[in-house]
């Protein structure tokens, strides 16, 4: 996979296997540079809104996909996906629901908040990295968002 | 002539006088009843009227009916009573008065009102009936209601609390234990990736083992969250097309498996009412075993079709493939239970407890009649309510 875009993408994954497994796969890609990642609910929220030292993100306006999990400790991904299309500063920033959740209740209510997209954790190996892999190339190479 | 006239007119009154006094007593045996004079005062009570209110004539006599008023009318009650009869109206109702002892009783009351040549009411009479049993039985039934659409409602919410908790086991079952497997089955990958050539051929075959048995494990899950969710899901029944469903689910299957010889033979299938959703997953569990279990045969046999018992439509999967020993019929349908080893046939053992889950819930019966190697042949029945 070759760096065509530039953009950045923000992976949220609380479980330290799979965020393990996709950076090895991101890194197999030689995307590893362009992957960010918050292990928590409220981490994501910081690293797109700012905290207290840094008041709006200084990277939020060059990313190009925030890869979310549903379950997350202190902040759910429900949330920081509300939080995500209701502001003006991030709306544009396309979301990929990334979660082992099949409830059609999760998938509807996803995309009702604005999500671009869910996808289902695979439990194969070779079909994770595939979705992975997939995700980084479709969102971040043949994807053009808005600026 | 007159004298007789006056004699035959003393007779007429003596007679109506005697009718009067017999219709008076048959009304005493059977009524309570008082008269009051235009001012409510009341100016005759009979022996009933004392007996059930417990007062004396001579404490009667004289005073208004709120002497036995139990303040269980509102105001507006007896207003609308004396409107009605001071226009000269007979009024119906059901009061509730006070007895002496400060018990109380009910009354089925009509007051007729009886009016001068003027029109203006004259004397109100009153027919009582006791009707406190009647009242009695009345509260009785409402409160043994109140009570049991209280218990329906706490039943209600128990069920609601337990299918929430069930909802929440199946969801972080769903997401929980799949976690673990993805690490299993992918860092035994990358140990073969980044590691594989280091490692002897016997060390490489255990891994991929261990991978094998996470993926089965997640198929597992899979299909045990398939099932539980089945009991969850409302059933919406419609007239469905059995052939034309047998018919796209072969399809899916693959029909005709260019790849094997099988011989399938559909005979004609009866419409019948049921959900469409679940009837095809009922049939693509049947017909995809009667496919698993027939394709180490040269020639494959699956017969599909319908006979008429009685009132039902018994529809029927049969193939010539391994079948199965009778004596464990009965560990068919349940979850989890395989009759074959997974090395032959694959498989987690939730299909038939699937279809039997399916065909329960439209009221219907499944069965199975085999032998070993002698094929199998599943049947069902849609439950009289819901089939055709």
């Amino acid at each position: 996979m070759t760096t065509g875009g530039t953009g950045q993408m923000l992976l949220v994954e609380d479980n330290p296997h799979d965020l393990e497994l996709a950076m090895r796969t991101f890194g197999k890609a030689g995307v590893a540079e362009r992957v960010q990642f918050a292990r928590d609910g409220a981490e994501a929220l910081d690293r797109l809104f700012g905290d207290a030292t840094r008041p709006v993100h200084a990277e939020s306006d060059n990313l190009g996909l925030v890869v979310l999990d549903l379950h997350l400790p202190k902040v759910d991904g429900q949330e920081i996906l509300r939080r995500i299309k209701s502001d003006a500063r991030t709306k544009h920033i396309p979301v990929v629901v990334l979660t082992s959740s099949r409830e059609l209740k999760d998938v509807a209510e996803c995309y009702r908040l604005g999500a671009n997209s869910y996808v289902i954790k695979p439990v194969s190996s070779e079909e994770y990295a595939l979705v992975v892999r997939t995700l980084g190339v479709y969102w971040l190479q043949f994807n053009h968002p808005p600026k | 002539m007159t004298k007789l006239t006056s004699l035959d007119s003393h007779a007429a009154l003596d007679e109506s006088t005697r009718e009067i006094r017999d219709l008076k007593a048959a009304l005493d045996e059977h009524a309570i009843v008082a008269i009051t004079d235009p001012q409510g005062k009341i100016s005759y009570v009979n022996d009933k009227f004392c007996a059930i209110s417990q007062y004396s004539r001579d404490e009667l006599l004289g005073q208004d009916h709120r002497v036995v008023n139990s303040a269980h009318h509102p105001k507006e009650f007896f207003r609308a009573l004396w409107a009605t009869i001071g226009r000269g109206r007979v009024w119906k109702g059901e009061i509730q008065n006070r007895a002496k002892d400060g018990t109380f009783y009910w009354v089925d009351t009509t007051i007729v009102p009886f009016l001068d040549e003027s029109g203006k009411p004259r004397q109100y009479v009153a027919i009582r009936a006791d009707i406190t049993e009647r009242k009695r039985a009345e509260e009785q039934v409402r409160e043994l209601n109140a009570a049991l659409e209280q218990r329906v409602l706490e039943r209600t919410a128990q069920l609601e609390a337990a299918n929430r908790e069930l909802e929440a086991f199946s969801y972080s079952v769903s997401h929980d234990l799949r976690a673990p497997l993805r690490a299993m089955d992918g860092f035994s990958l990358a140990v073969l990736e980044d590691f594989g050539p280091q490692l002897p051929g016997e060390g490489q075959r255990q891994l991929q083992v261990i991978r094998q048995a996470a993926q089965r494990m997640g198929r597992l899950i899979d299909d045990l969250l398939g099932f539980s969710r089945l009991g969850r899901q409302p059933l919406r029944t419609q007239a469905v097309d059995s052939g034309a469903l047998v018919r796209t689910v072969l399809e899916e299957l693959g029909a005709p498996w260019p790849d094997r010889q099988v011989e399938v033979r559909l005979g004609k299938l009866p419409a019948c009412v049921g959900d469409a959703a679940l009837l095809r997953q009922v049939w693509m569990n049947l017909l995809s075993n009667a496919v698993k279990y027939s394709r180490k045969r040269y020639c494959a046999r699956i017969e599909i079709g319908a006979r008429r018992d009685g009132a039902a439509d018994i529809f029927f999967v049969r193939d010539n493939g391994t079948g199965f020993d009778m004596r464990f019929a009965d560990k068919l349908f349940g979850v989890f239970q395989r009759l074959h080893r997974v090395e032959d046939y694959e498989g987690t053992g939730v299909g038939l407890a699937i279809v039997q889950r399916i065909i329960l819930r439209h009221g219907g019966r499944v069965w199975a009649e085999a032998a070993p190697d002698q094929g199998a042949t599943f049947s069902f029945t849609l439950g009289e309510g819901v089939g055709a």
